[in-house]
Parts: structure tokens; sequence; C-alpha cells
């Protein structure tokens, strides 16, 4: 299980995250809402060790998280591939020269709806919705316990969002991998994590099982992003 | 862009076929036949000890453009991996390359490879030493700029997750989005290496004679400058002509990837 | 600003000691033994096994690389350059002879330069891709791509041999400079032509300028307020690339025109392999260099706010 304890991070003067403590068991959904700013990517790239955190502990089943292999799906599809190789190409990355199942792709493609065929694309030649379920499927190649989504749906277009958000799901029942879902989306996050964990200026504001936090947020800054969510239809909308 | 390419092409096969082209032996002395104008049997006339102008000009294409392609490639080929090494090495190996690399820009390259191939002694050997380490730097500028801004880059980060070596990222994902720009240096460099070349040839530490080099050929000729100043024409003609070519070609090709770029 | 200031001047310290490393180490490795050329310099003659290592004792030549790179530098910092090895006389009454002589060449070179350059670029850009523009294009490819010693011989070959107009060697009147100041000029003036007409038509390209026009603001003062301020960045920056051609130009044009200056004098250190000359003209020019490209860098960032700290 993801263990996240006390993590602080500083970009040179300003803080960026503070004392932020998480914890996450295997084939659960959490999801770290916020506004632009609240220090959600921060938080990512912490778990990941993409940036040095001086202060705090990020493991998983108490050993460094990058031993697990964690596996990440990008905001942005289409800069998560190298537009000079094949989709195919970046999807065995992962693998790292172990040989590839097969059927375990052909699996994981027509679960995620991907014609065999686009595999054989570059980049450019997708959509950005192909571009993101082709993203997933590189995350859940090697099968990694731990998979963090950072704002997986913003690119894409409403019908697109609402498809891609069931699929995830739907790989998760059958993979059973952990979900850590960073997004500004209250109304995903309430359809789809079992946690709402609220991010605001580095810290966690509150930290509540999704279905309370819709009826009842605990803190101040939790009801206004409710409300805000609220007023915009954003419940109705995904669930 | 064809044309200029076609051009560029034209040059390489006359450093390559130009010897074989040749009417007679670049080195064969004929002093009774010395500085004489162009005739039917040497049409550019001959030089100081009576060899063939035309002759020495077509051997020299060898010296000036094979070595200049020599030397440019290996600047390319050591600067793109000082350059990677900066951008994937982490704070302090940028740190020292980079300092290292102002250290040579710290005086101007030409300067440089006249101190070193001039206290080396001259040489051939020397010579392509003396313009080889002064010919890396930008190469090595251009890729840590470009493989640093490509740090952070999707696929990047990506392969890093995924544990992919430092070496196979430098491979699949840097050097690719580096040769575009990197080639576009090295015809910058392979100019520049025709021009040292000929410089170091003409203040005497390049090419030594009897080899025909156009330098070495131009430092002959301007003693006889008054007799037969047509002489001092062609050598100098050829090195302009190649190097305009060249510097075309690498105008073409930047203005044709700014356009990819443009559309991309 | 001071903090990128101080971070600045530290790093040209950096690079200043590498290059007197890099030359000195340079000259270790070079073919012969100094000791016995110091030692024939000095004493004009076959000299014995003895004094040629009482020689390599006294310049430290026999304790190793850093320790005779010591003994060399120490002095040097505190203002003594050394004696010749060949002519045992002081190395830095010499090297002020010849700067007398370099520096105004070059200045003349680069007011040539800028004489031609400047309207030339602006009368290319006044309608580009026109027969003047195209023209001036050419012209700059064509005088970027002639070697310096070329050109120096046939001015040569044209004013002095065959018109008899003007003097060629040595520098004795100030007509003596006139050749040689128009070869490394009409260098500078190319590749100046090219930049400056780029980075011109660059900044007339900046977005916001047609909704200038549009609001009805005078072509003459969008071209002062904000195509001539934009165009000057990349001009500050080559003036740097300006003075490593006219350094590199120095070398063959005092060749040529048998001028004396910094240039000849270095040469003809290296063919006289009068290595304490050597390094006192390569420090020299090393420090010219880097100290006028720790002015123009300072002059960029203070045109260009845009340059923030981290690229310090």
């Amino acid at each position: 299980m993801l263990d996240v304890d006390q993590v602080s991070v500083r970009y040179s003067s300003t803080v960026t995250l503070r004392d932020v403590s998480l914890s996450l068991a295997p084939s659960r959904t959490l999801a770290v809402v916020g506004e632009s700013g609240a220090g959600k990517s921060t938080l990512i790239n912490a778990i990941l060790g993409l940036v040095p955190c001086p202060t705090g502990h990020v493991t998983w089943d108490a050993k460094p998280v990058r031993k697990c292999r964690p596996a990440l799906v990008m905001q942005e599809p289409r800069s998560a591939f190298n537009p000079r190789m094949s989709l195919r190409r970046s999807v065995k990355e992962p693998l790292r020269g172990r040989q590839l199942d097969e059927d375990r792709l052909a699996r994981l493609c027509s679960g995620l709806e991907i014609a065999p065929d686009l595999l054989d694309r570059r980049p450019a030649e997708v959509s950005i919705g192909q571009a993101q379920r082709v993203g997933i499927l590189r995350a859940l190649i090697a099968a990694p316990p731990l998979v963090l989504f950072d704002e997986p749906l913003s690119a894409l277009d409403a019908v697109t969002q609402k498809h891609t958000a069931r699929l995830i799901a739907q790989m998760q029942r059958e993979e059973g991998f952990a979900a850590l879902i960073v997004t500004h989306d209250l109304g995903y996050a309430a359809a789809f994590a079992e946690e709402i964990a609220v991010l605001r200026a580095g810290r966690i504001e509150e930290l509540t099982p999704a279905r309370a936090f819709v009826d009842a947020p605990q803190t101040a800054y939790g009801r206004t992003l409710r409300d805000a969510a609220f007023a915009l239809g954003a419940f109705e909308r995904v669930a | 862009m064809r044309s200029v390419a076609g051009l560029a092409l034209i040059f390489v096969a006359l450093g390559v076929f130009g010897p074989m082209l040749a009417p007679v032996d670049p080195t064969q002395i004929d002093i009774p036949n010395r500085l004489s104008a162009p005739n039917p049997q040497a049409w550019l006339g001959t030089d100081a000890m009576g060899r063939d102008i035309l002759s020495r000009l077509l051997h020299g294409a060898r010296w000036s453009l094979g070595l200049a392609f020599l030397i440019s490639v290996m600047g390319l080929v050591i600067g793109t991996l000082i350059g990677l090494l900066a951008a994937l090495g982490g704070k302090v190996i940028d740190w020292i390359v980079m300092r290292t690399t102002d250290t040579f820009l710290a005086f101007p390259e030409l300067v440089a490879s006249v101190v070193i191939a001039g206290v080396l002694g001259a040489s051939t050997g020397s010579l392509i030493f003396a313009l080889t380490v002064t010919s890396w730097m930008r190469y090595a500028r251009v890729a840590r700029a470009i493989g640093l801004s490509l740090k952070t880059r999707g696929y990047v980060v990506q392969a890093r997750l995924a544990g992919v070596s430092n070496l196979s990222i430098a491979r699949w994902h840097y050097l690719p989005s580096l040769l575009p720009s990197l080639t576009v240096v090295w015809t910058g460099m392979f100019a520049r290496a025709i021009l040292g070349i000929s410089t170091l040839g003409f203040l005497g530490f390049g090419v030594q004679p009897p080899m025909p080099e156009w330098g070495t050929m131009l430092l002959d000729a301007r003693i006889h400058m008054r007799s037969t100043p047509l002489q001092m024409i062609w050598p100098g003609l050829s090195v302009v002509v190649c190097v305009l070519a060249i510097n075309l070609a690498g105008d073409t090709l930047r203005d044709a990837l700014a356009e990819q770029d443009h559309k991309a | 600003m001071i903090q990128i200031f101080v971070s600045l001047v530290l790093r040209a310290v950096v690079v200043l000691t590498g290059t007197a490393l890099a030359t000195f180490a340079l000259l270790w490795h070079a073919p012969g033994d100094p000791a016995l050329a110091i030692a024939m310099a000095r004493h004009n003659a076959i000299v014995p096994t003895e004094v040629i290592d009482l020689v390599r004792a006294e310049a430290g030549l026999d304790a190793g690389f850093f320790v005779a790179f010591q003994a060399w530098i120490a002095p040097l910092l505190m203002g003594d350059f050394g004696q010749s090895s060949v002519t045992g006389r002081d190395v830095w009454p010499e090297m002020v002879t010849a700067i007398s002589y370099t520096v105004p060449l070059a200045l003349a070179a680069l007011f040539i330069g800028l004489a031609i350059s400047v309207p030339l670029a602006l009368l290319a850009t006044r309608s580009p891709g026109s027969w003047v523009d195209r023209g001036a294009v050419a012209l700059a490819s064509i005088g970027v791509a002639i070697p310096a010693f070329w050109l120096g011989l046939l001015l040569i070959l044209l004013f002095a041999v065959q018109l008899d107009w003007l003097p060629a060697m040595g520098a004795r009147t100030s007509a003596h400079m006139i050749l040689p100041a128009l070869t490394l000029g009409l260098g500078v003036a190319a590749s100046l032509t090219r930049i400056l007409r780029s980075s011109i038509l660059e900044a007339r390209d900046q977005a916001f300028l047609p909704a200038l026009r549009r609001r009805g603001v005078i072509h003459r003062d969008i071209e002062r307020d904000h195509v001539a301020p934009h165009a000057a960045i990349p001009f500050v920056t080559v003036l740097g690339l300006e003075l490593a051609f006219l350094l590199e130009g120095l070398v063959v044009v005092e060749v040529i025109f048998a001028r004396p200056g910094l240039a000849s004098f270095l040469v003809s250190a290296i063919e006289a392999r009068d290595f304490p000359k050597v390094q006192v003209a390569v420090l020299v020019t090393a420090v010219v260099f880097v100290v006028v490209n720790l002015l123009i860098d300072l002059a960029f960032r203070t045109l260009d706010p845009r340059i923030g700290e981290h690229d310090a």
C-alpha cells in the first residue's frame, strides 16, 4: 500500500507542499482535488520521486515507491509519446526488453477499445482521446500495483471524458491497481473515487469518503468547492 | 533546396573523385615550364616549380574538403556526446562540462588552432588535432540546451519512470530531436573547417608541401604576385566557392527545418 | 542584478584559470625540451647538461606539472610577465607596443564594418525580397565566404601592385593602415549585414505590431520604440562574435601586411618557439576576449529583461 508520510517540498524559496500525509490501499481509488496551483502536480512528482523531497517519506509496502515501478497517465496525451516512434514502441517501453505478452496486450486493447492497427501509427496520427487510451495502455502493460493519473480527462472533450472515465474504472476492476487521481473535476472525483483529499496551498485541507463529501464536506473550503461544482452541474454530468 | 543540395553533392563528389580528374601528377616538377600562363597543356598554368595548377587544385580538393569533413564530423560526435553528458548527468557534471566549454570558447577558435598547431609543430596530424579540439563547443551547447528542454517533456518523464537507462534515453529520445539542429550547426562548422585548414596552410602551420592544399598553394603563389597574379586567384576562388555552397546549403536546410517546426 | 554580476565575474575567473592551465599544458607537452631552449637562448651556444639542469630547477620544470604551473603563474599574477626565452628581454613592454598597433586597426575595422553594414541592412529591409535586398544578401553571403587572407592578397594585388595607390607592407604611416583595416572591415561588414538584416525583419514580425498600426501609431514611432530596441538585442550579442572574427582576422592580416601587433607577436613567438611570449600573448587575448564578452553579457541582460537569473 502507498504511504505518503509528512512530505514537504519547496522550490527555491516557495513551499509547494506542506506536511502532506496520505495512504492508499491496493485496488482502491483516491482522488486529490484542488484549484490550480494548489500543489497537485507537485504531489504526483513527489510521489514518483521526480522532485527531491527533503522531508518525509513516500513508500509502497515499506519500500521506496520507485521499487514498485508505478505508472503515470499524463494530462497531455500527445506529448507523453515520442513523436518519432510508433505507439507500439512507446507502449512496450515499460517492459524494458522483457517479452511482450501478446495475449495480455490484446486483452488490454479490447478493454480500452483500441483497434489493433492503431498502435502502428505515430502520436500525431491519432485523436487525443485515442492517444489517452493508449497512454492508459502503456501505464498498465507492465501490471503496476499503483497508477497515478494527472488530470487524465482535462485534455478531452465532454463525451470522450465520460467514456474514458468509465474505461479507467473498468480496467481498475479487472487489473486491481491502486489509483491516485489528481483532478480539478470534483464531479469525476466524486463519481469514481472512494476517498477525496482536498489540497489547498500545499496542505491537505480534508480527507473524506467520496459519498460523505458530496453530502457534507467537513471544511468551509470543501463546501465552497462542492457548491461551485454543483452550480456547474458537475455531479450530474459524469455520474 | 534541391539545387543547393545538388551543388553541395557536386563538391563532395569533387573532393572524392577530383584527384582522378586531374590531368597530371600534382607533384611533378617541371622547372623549364615554371610560372607558365594558361595554355593547352596546363589549362590554368604552372606554379613556381612548373607543377600543373589545375591538377594541384583538384588534388587540393581532397585535402580541403576531405579533412574539413573529417574534422567537422569528429567535432559533431565529440560535441554531441559532451552536450548529452551535460544534459543528462546532473547539476555537478553539467557545471563542470559547461565551464570547460566556456574555457574552450574563451579564445577565438581559429586563433586557438593556430597556437595549438604551431606549438605542436606543423604536420597534418597537429592540424587535425588543433581544428578538432576547437570545434566541438557549439555542438555541445546546442545538444545541452535542447537536451535540458527535453528533460521535462512527457515522453522523457515516462521513459524515466519506466526505468529506461540514461544511455537508451539519450539514444532513442534525445538524439533524434537533436539531429536537425546539429546538422545545421554542422554545415556551418564544415565551412569553418575549410576556412581553418586553408588559413593554417597559408600561415605554414597546416598541410605541408609538396602536398597540394589550397592555403599552402596561396602561400606559394603570393611570392610571385607581380609576375603571375592569376596563380593567386584559383586557390582562393576554390575556397570561396566551396564555403559559399556549403553555407547556402546550411541556410536552406535551416529554413526548411524552421518551416517544418512551424507546421508541426 | 548584483548576484548575477558576481556569478558572471566568478565564471570569467574560472574560465581564465582554465585557459591558463590549458595553455600551460599545451606548452608542457610541446615537442622539445623547454629547459634546453631557455638555456640555449641565454648562453647562445651549446650548453653543458649541468646548466640545462640548473635552468630546469630554476623554472620549476623538474618538479612536475603543477609546481611548474605555480612557478609560472605566481609572478604573473603579481604583474611580472617574464622574459623572452630567445632575447631575454622583458615580454611586457614588447606586448604593450604590439597592442598599441592592434587596437587602432581593430577599431578602424569595426568602424568600417558598421559604416557599411548598418546603412546596407536598413536599405535592404526597406522592402524585403526586392532586388536591393537580394543584392545585399548575395554580397554579404559571398563576403562571409571569402577568407581574410585571400581578400587581403587581392586588395594588395589591386591597390598596391597594379594601381600602386596604397602601401601594403609595414605600419610606418597612417596610409599603411587602410588596406589591412579594409580587409578586416569588409569581413565584419558582411557578417554584420546578415545578422542585422534578419534581426530587423524579425523585430518587424512581432505579434503586437499590426495592432499598433491599426490604432494609428505612425510608422516612424513604431520603428523607433518597438523595432529598433528588439533588433538591438541580437546586435549586441553579435558584437561578441565580431570580436572573435576580428581577432581571427588579425592573425592573418597582420602577417600578410607585415604589421607589428598582437597577432603577429603571437605568430612570430610561436615560430621562434619563444614560449614565455606565447603564454603572455595567449593570456592577454583571452582576458580581452572574456572581459568584452562579460560586458556584452551584462549589457544584454540590461536590454532584455526576459533573461532571468536562472540563465546566469
